[in-house]
C-alpha cells in the first residue's frame, strides 16, 4: 500500500469507530470525525447536562460554572463513563474549595426528541452516573 | 516525427489528465498557501499548540522554500491530531479533515511526483468525507431523512434565522414564539395545550428542499470524486464541489470547512486551467464574504 494513501485510510478508520461509538456510546453524530454534522437534531445544542450534589445537609442541583463548562460539554456531546467520572470529579475538587462537604454527585445527560409530526419535544435521557468521592486525599470511584 | 494529438479540454490545452506534475507546480502552491490562510483565519487549539499553527502557516506563506518542506505540513497535522486529542470529542469534522489534508501535502511534498499525489489525495479525501457525510444522513440519522433535521434548525437554530425569514417568510416575532413552543418537556410530561409552532408552507418548502438538495449533491460530488477521472467526471468534479460551496457556505456557519474544500478542490486543477483556478480563487473570497457580511440579515432589514 502506497503510504500516499495513509490520509484516506485514517479517515476512513476515524469514521468507523465515530459510527461506532455513536451507536454503543451516545457520542453525538456531529462529532468524533465520522461527518454526521448536519445530520441530525442529535447535538450538542439539544443536549444537556443536569448535576446534583448531596452532602451532609443538603441536596442541590449545581449550575455549571464557568470552570467547568468545557468539561460539561465533553461529558453532553459524549456521555462516557471516564468523562462522567472526569466531571464528577472535577465537581467534587471544586465543592472542597469552597470548604463544602460531598456526599455523592448525581450526573444525568439528557437530550431532546423531537415529535416526527408536531415537532413537541421532550427531554429524554441518556446516562445516569452517580460518583461517590472517598474522603480528601484518596482516590475516588464511579457507578451507575 | 509529430506528438500524438491531445484532445481539447474546455479548461485548457492539456486534456483531462489528473494533474499532469510538469503543469501543476504553481496550483500545488496556492493550495499549501489558500491551506495556510484557512489556518490563520479560523486559530484553533488552546496555548500549546495554537501559536504553533499560526507560526508554521505564517512561515508556509512568507518563505517559499518552506512552503514545499514536507516536515512544516506534517508537523501541522501532528499538532492539529493533538488539538483534536485535547478535548475530544468537541472538535469538529473539518478539524479532523484539515489534519488529513496536512498530512497529505507533506506527504505529498516528499513524493517523486507531488502534484499527481496531491490531486489523487484531494479526491480521495473529498469523496470519502462525503460518503460518510451521506451514511449519515441517508442511514444513520432517522431524524434528518423525515424532514425534521432542517424543520426544527430552520426554527430554533439563531445562525439560520435570516434564512428562515428571507426564504421561509416566517416573521422574528413568530420565531420568538415558536423558541418557546419548541422548549422541551421534562421526560414523560405532557402538554395540557400542546403550544402552537408556525411553520409556513414556504418554510416547509425550504426544509424539504434542504433535505434532499444537500443530500442530492454530497451524493453526487462523493461519486464524482471517487470515480475514476474521466473526461465528464472531471468537469462534474468541479462543477458540483463549486455549486456545494457556493451553497451551501451562504448559510452553513462553517466557513473553515468551505475553505478547506475549495483549497482541496483546486489541487485538482492543473496550471493552464486558469479560468477554473481563478474561480477557485473568488469562491474562497466568496466564502469569505459569506462568514463576515451579514448579508441575508442586511437583506431582510435587521
Amino acid at each position: 500500500m502506497s503510504v500516499q494513501l495513509l490520509p484516506a485510510v485514517l479517515l476512513v478508520l476515524v469514521a468507523v469507530i465515530q459510527i461506532g461509538l455513536a451507536r454503543t456510546t451516545y457520542l453525538t453524530p456531529w462529532k468524533g470525525g465520522g461527518f454526521g454534522m448536519f445530520a441530525s437534531l442529535d447535538h450538542g445544542a439539544f443536549r444537556g447536562v443536569d448535576v446534583v450534589i448531596d452532602g451532609p445537609d443538603r441536596s442541590e442541583t449545581l449550575e455549571i460554572p464557568p470552570s467547568l463548562e468545557e468539561l460539561s460539554a465533553r461529558v453532553a456531546n459524549m456521555p462516557a463513563d471516564w468523562l462522567l467520572r472526569r466531571l464528577g470529579e472535577a465537581v467534587v475538587q471544586r465543592e472542597r474549595r469552597y470548604r463544602r462537604d460531598v456526599n455523592k454527585v448525581t450526573i444525568t445527560v439528557w437530550r431532546t426528541r423531537f415529535d416526527p409530526l408536531t415537532l413537541h419535544a421532550e427531554e429524554q435521557t441518556l446516562r445516569k452516573f452517580e460518583f461517590s468521592p472517598d474522603p480528601p486525599a484518596a482516590s475516588a470511584g464511579g457507578s451507575e | 516525427m509529430t506528438s500524438p494529438a491531445r484532445p481539447l479540454h474546455p479548461f485548457g490545452p492539456s486534456g483531462p489528465h489528473d494533474s499532469p506534475e510538469t503543469s501543476a507546480a504553481k496550483t500545488g502552491n496556492d493550495v499549501r498557501r489558500l491551506t495556510a490562510i484557512a489556518l490563520l483565519l479560523r486559530p484553533m487549539g488552546d496555548w500549546y499548540v495554537r501559536p504553533a499553527i499560526l507560526a508554521l502557516a505564517m512561515l508556509a506563506l512568507i518563505s517559499p522554500a518552506a512552503l514545499k518542506r514536507a516536515w512544516l505540513w506534517n508537523a501541522l497535522a501532528l499538532l492539529i491530531a493533538v488539538r483534536i486529542g485535547g478535548d475530544w470529542p468537541l472538535a469538529d469534522n473539518h478539524i479532523y479533515l484539515l489534519a488529513y489534508w496536512c498530512l497529505a501535502i507533506g506527504l505529498a511534498s516528499a513524493a517523486p511526483l507531488p502534484a499527481a499525489a496531491l490531486a489523487r489525495s484531494s479526491r480521495l479525501l473529498i469523496g470519502l468525507a462525503f460518503a460518510f457525510a451521506v451514511i449519515w444522513k441517508a442511514f444513520l440519522a432517522p431524524d434528518f431523512i423525515d424532514g425534521r433535521f432542517f424543520r426544527v434548525t430552520l426554527l430554533t437554530d439563531p445562525r439560520f434565522e435570516d434564512a428562515a425569514v428571507l426564504i421561509g417568510g416566517l416573521s422574528r416575532d413568530q420565531i420568538r414564539a415558536n423558541h418557546e413552543a419548541l422548549a422541551a418537556l421534562p421526560e414523560g410530561a405532557v402538554h395540557a395545550e400542546p403550544p402552537v409552532i408556525v411553520e409556513t408552507t414556504r418554510l416547509k418548502r425550504l426544509a424539504w428542499l434542504s433535505t434532499f438538495g444537500i443530500l442530492a449533491m454530497e451524493s453526487a460530488v462523493s461519486v464524482v470524486m471517487l470515480l475514476p477521472s474521466a473526461f465528464p467526471t472531471l468537469v462534474l468534479r468541479h462543477f458540483l464541489l463549486l455549486s456545494f460551496c457556493a451553497v451551501t457556505y451562504a448559510f452553513a456557519p462553517v466557513a473553515g470547512f468551505g475553505w478547506l474544500l475549495l483549497a482541496m478542490g483546486l489541487a485538482q486543477c492543473q496550471d493552464e486551467w486558469t479560468v477554473v483556478r481563478v474561480i477557485y480563487l473568488g469562491m474562497f473570497l466568496l466564502v469569505l464574504f459569506y462568514s463576515e457580511v451579514p448579508w441575508a440579515g442586511l437583506m431582510t432589514g435587521v
